[in-house]
């Protein structure tokens, strides 16, 4: 009887034990990569999607062979947009065994910063500001699209190009431009320098800057203020939401301005928020609309049916398509740093990120190219209007092309 | 009486005796155990994500012994001590970044050092002026006073003016190696950690010790009663206003502490949600308890940590539980704050205390 049960027993822990092996051998063949997600904070308006869409973009990779034939698993965390929990979420998914992690905000991205170039952990952020690209300063930063500074010197260049000489003072005086953006967030002063550089460049005429939460429900007292200065553009630094809020207002009080805005802030749900106020509305666009018809959107909306469900393909916007364009160059990243038997946060960086050279990720953007010397991605940017119920191209600016000697002497890291 | 046990009575003849810290030998040995573990067994032992979660825990602390003073041991409650933290967080930077130090100073490591204190006196000084019109209002009144400081401070002028200094626009980064004390330059999370506990233990050596002193009881007294206090000859208005300076000068070297941990600094790290935190800190340790505030850091940090932890596996069955998990932390802050007012309204520390006391009268603890 007792040896019946010390069998049992014996049987049950051997059991047991094969099953932790195999575990560990399943686990020996994943691949461990963390995310700091926003999709409950100041920028959970356009997070939430960019989330979903990362989620759809890893299980889509993991369908298709993962890296190498080791499949990815994703551990990702909502830090609210609190910078502090974002350091400890950090430190938690270092302690995970993550080998690269996708980030999030500039305010973050830019605090965790040292930090990564120290443990040497690729990461690839949703925050595209210009201070993360220069490799002598933050050599293991990067991100699939143009930078802010590079959006907002395109902008700008895109209206000037092509709006300006519409107008009926054109020729006259300097054309006016204005700047709203929640001063406190690093995100949306990211690129003020620069985009005042390219207005002292184009010879604009600015005026004051006016703070806009990035919670902004009512900008009227901002618009007032820049009534008097008669802005001829306004360029808006913040989310979707606070955009929306800003360009209704300006309509609403006759401000009488067009817009240029950032990325974040140019997405389906403007002109749902805005209404006719967003009539003619331009922004930086550093991929495609979501189903625009580009190469490998039929993966990114297939994906979105077959992944999430849920989440009615309506509600879908560009974040998935930026979420997909930061996923697919990690995916060539490590499985180029895998071939190269480089399998670490080094190696992804050296062997796999920095000998991208025009790679083709389709979905609207431009060729990437990383460089030891230069984690710009992407030289332009495409500039698109919202007019008679579309997206339609204002311009393709680039800025390499146009300034080469500036774009490669003075604009990096900024 | 015994030297190496605490008698069963109050058999001290005099204050002084009262209030002496380390009285018996068993004391002794608990505290130098203490020290031991979070100065050897800590560092030494636990990985760097544990470590990580350490500092949080003493950055937190740090900043709950200033709202300790202020609202457990004067009586003044405070909503915007992140606007001190962040007054020393940006003095020390500045300090660090754009001072003309003279060489030798930056050759031997001296400017972080000396920016953590000069944080302190910031933090303290800023803390008073908005401590000032406690000489006229207390109370509801107070509150919304010190909630002012966050807006004034950090909305405008941390995000306005001080930002900008060095062009680069809302955040400053300090680049590796700046941050040093002597020949030590804090980069790693072992050597943040050993910073945070050093200036966290000093910390508490001054508030416990000026808690024992005049100071100290003139405190209290304003707590209990303040005109009771001013009929007493305590001059109210002074001693509210030093502990709005100590409590504003611990929350000035939280600050410059902070910016070891991150190498990086916005506005954004001092959001008016922090203010809440800390009270709600204290409110879970125990209000007017040294103890409390340390409890209170262990307490809110550990458990969300934790929090974190069960969400992980949950998260691949349930992934709107990651979806709004910094909501389902914040819920549980609310939550543990009812739960404590409700159920523990004298909070971790006075749980500490009775666990201290079954102890020490075993086995007759009735």
């Amino acid at each position: 009887m007792k040896k019946t049960r010390v069998q049992k027993v014996g049987v049950l822990v051997s059991a047991l034990f094969i099953l932790f092996s195999l575990s560990t051998m399943a686990a020996a063949q994943e691949i461990k990569l963390g995310g700091i997600m926003d999709t409950t904070g100041a920028t959970s308006d356009v997070g939430k999607d960019y989330t979903i869409g990362m989620e759809d973009a890893i299980k889509y990779i993991n369908d298709n062979g993962g890296v190498n034939g080791k499949q990815i698993k994703y551990t990702w965390f909502d830090y609210g947009y609190r910078i502090p929990e974002a350091i400890t979420k950090y430190k938690l998914l270092l302690r995970l065994g993550v080998v690269a992690i996708m980030g999030w905000g500039t305010g973050d991205t830019e605090a965790l910063s040292p930090t990564v170039n120290k443990d040497k952990m690729p990461y690839v952020s949703a925050s595209y500001s210009a201070h993360l690209t220069d490799p002598k300063k933050t050599p293991y930063n990067l991100f699939f699209s143009s930078d802010y500074s590079t959006n907002a010197r395109a902008c700008l260049t895109a209206w000037f190009d092509k709006k300006w000489p519409t107008k009926k003072d054109y020729g006259k005086r300097k054309p006016r431009l204005a700047c709203c953006y929640m001063f406190a967030s690093p995100y949306a002063s990211a690129p003020i320098k620069a985009i005042k550089d390219q207005a002292a460049l184009l010879g604009f005429e600015v005026g004051p800057d006016q703070d806009v939460s990035l919670f902004a429900l009512d900008t009227k007292s901002q618009i007032m203020a820049l009534k008097k200065f008669e802005p001829d553009v306004v360029w808006h630094g913040n989310t979707t939401m606070s955009v929306s809020a800003t360009i209704r207002d300006a309509y609403a009080l006759g401000l009488g301005a067009d817009h240029i805005i950032d990325n974040w802030g140019f997405d389906e749900n403007l002109p749902r928020l805005a209404g006719e106020a967003a009539e003619g509305a331009m922004g930086a666009t550093p991929c495609a609309f979501y189903g625009q018809p580009f190469k490998n959107m039929d993966i990114v909306v297939a994906s979105a049916k077959k992944y999430s469900p849920g989440v009615p393909q309506d509600k879908r916007t560009i974040r998935t398509v930026q979420a997909w364009g930061d996923a697919l160059i990690l995916w060539e990243a490590m499985i180029r740093a895998d071939k190269a038997g480089a399998f670490n946060g080094e190696g992804i960086m050296k062997k796999g990120f920095e000998t991208l050279r025009d790679y083709d990720i389709g979905l609207g953007a431009a060729p990437i190219t990383f460089t030891p010397t230069d984690h710009r991605p992407a030289t332009g940017c495409l500039v698109q209007e919202w007019k008679g119920g579309k997206f339609q191209t204002v311009e393709a600016v680039d800025l390499k092309k146009r300034w080469p000697e500036k774009w490669e002497k003075e604009w990096l890291g900024w | 009486m015994s030297s190496v046990w605490l008698p069963c009575g109050d058999y001290h003849q005099s204050y002084v005796e009262d209030q002496t810290w380390w009285q018996t030998t068993f004391i002794k040995f608990k505290m130098v155990l203490l020290l031991v573990i979070v100065f050897i067994g800590i560092p030494l032992l636990l990985p760097g994500y544990f470590i990580s979660v350490a500092t949080m825990v003493g950055y937190t602390a740090m900043g709950a012994l200033g709202v300790q003073l202020l609202i457990g041991y004067t009586g003044l409650i405070t909503l915007g001590h992140a606007a001190f933290i962040a007054v020393g967080a940006y003095t020390s930077t500045l300090l660090v970044l754009q001072f003309p130090w003279p060489q030798f100073i930056v050759d031997w490591g001296l400017a972080y050092p000396i920016s953590i204190l000069i944080g302190g006196v910031f933090g303290g000084l800023w803390s008073v002026l908005f401590g000032l019109p406690c000489a006229k209002v207390k109370g509801f009144y107070l509150i919304l006073t010190t909630m002012a400081a966050q807006f004034i401070t950090v909305d405008f002028f941390l995000t306005q003016y001080i930002s900008q200094i060095g062009g680069r626009g809302q955040a400053f980064s300090l680049p590796p190696g700046t941050i040093k004390i002597g020949a030590w330059a804090i980069d790693t999370d072992v050597k943040t950690y050993y910073l945070m506990a050093v200036l966290l233990t000093l910390m508490v050596i001054v508030l416990a010790n000026l808690l024992r002193s005049k100071t100290g009881r003139a405190w209290v007294a304003i707590r209990d009663n303040d005109i009771a206090a001013m009929a007493l000859g305590i001059n109210i208005v002074w001693y509210k206003l030093l502990a709005f300076f100590v409590a504003g000068f611990f929350a000035g070297i939280a600050g410059a502490f902070w910016v070891s941990n991150t190498a990086a600094l916005s506005p954004e790290h001092f959001p008016w949600f922090w203010s809440l935190w800390l009270v709600g800190v204290i409110l879970i340790g125990g209000v007017g308890s040294i103890h409390g505030a340390i409890f209170g850091s262990l307490f809110m940090v550990v458990v969300m940590e934790l929090l974190q932890w069960v969400v992980i596996p949950l998260g691949d069955y349930y992934p709107k539980l990651l979806f709004d998990f910094a909501s389902i932390k914040d819920s549980a802050f609310g939550l543990a704050i009812c739960v404590f007012l409700i159920y523990e309204p004298n909070g971790l520390a006075y749980r500490w205390w009775q666990i201290k006391n079954y102890f020490n009268l075993w086995p007759f603890s009735y």
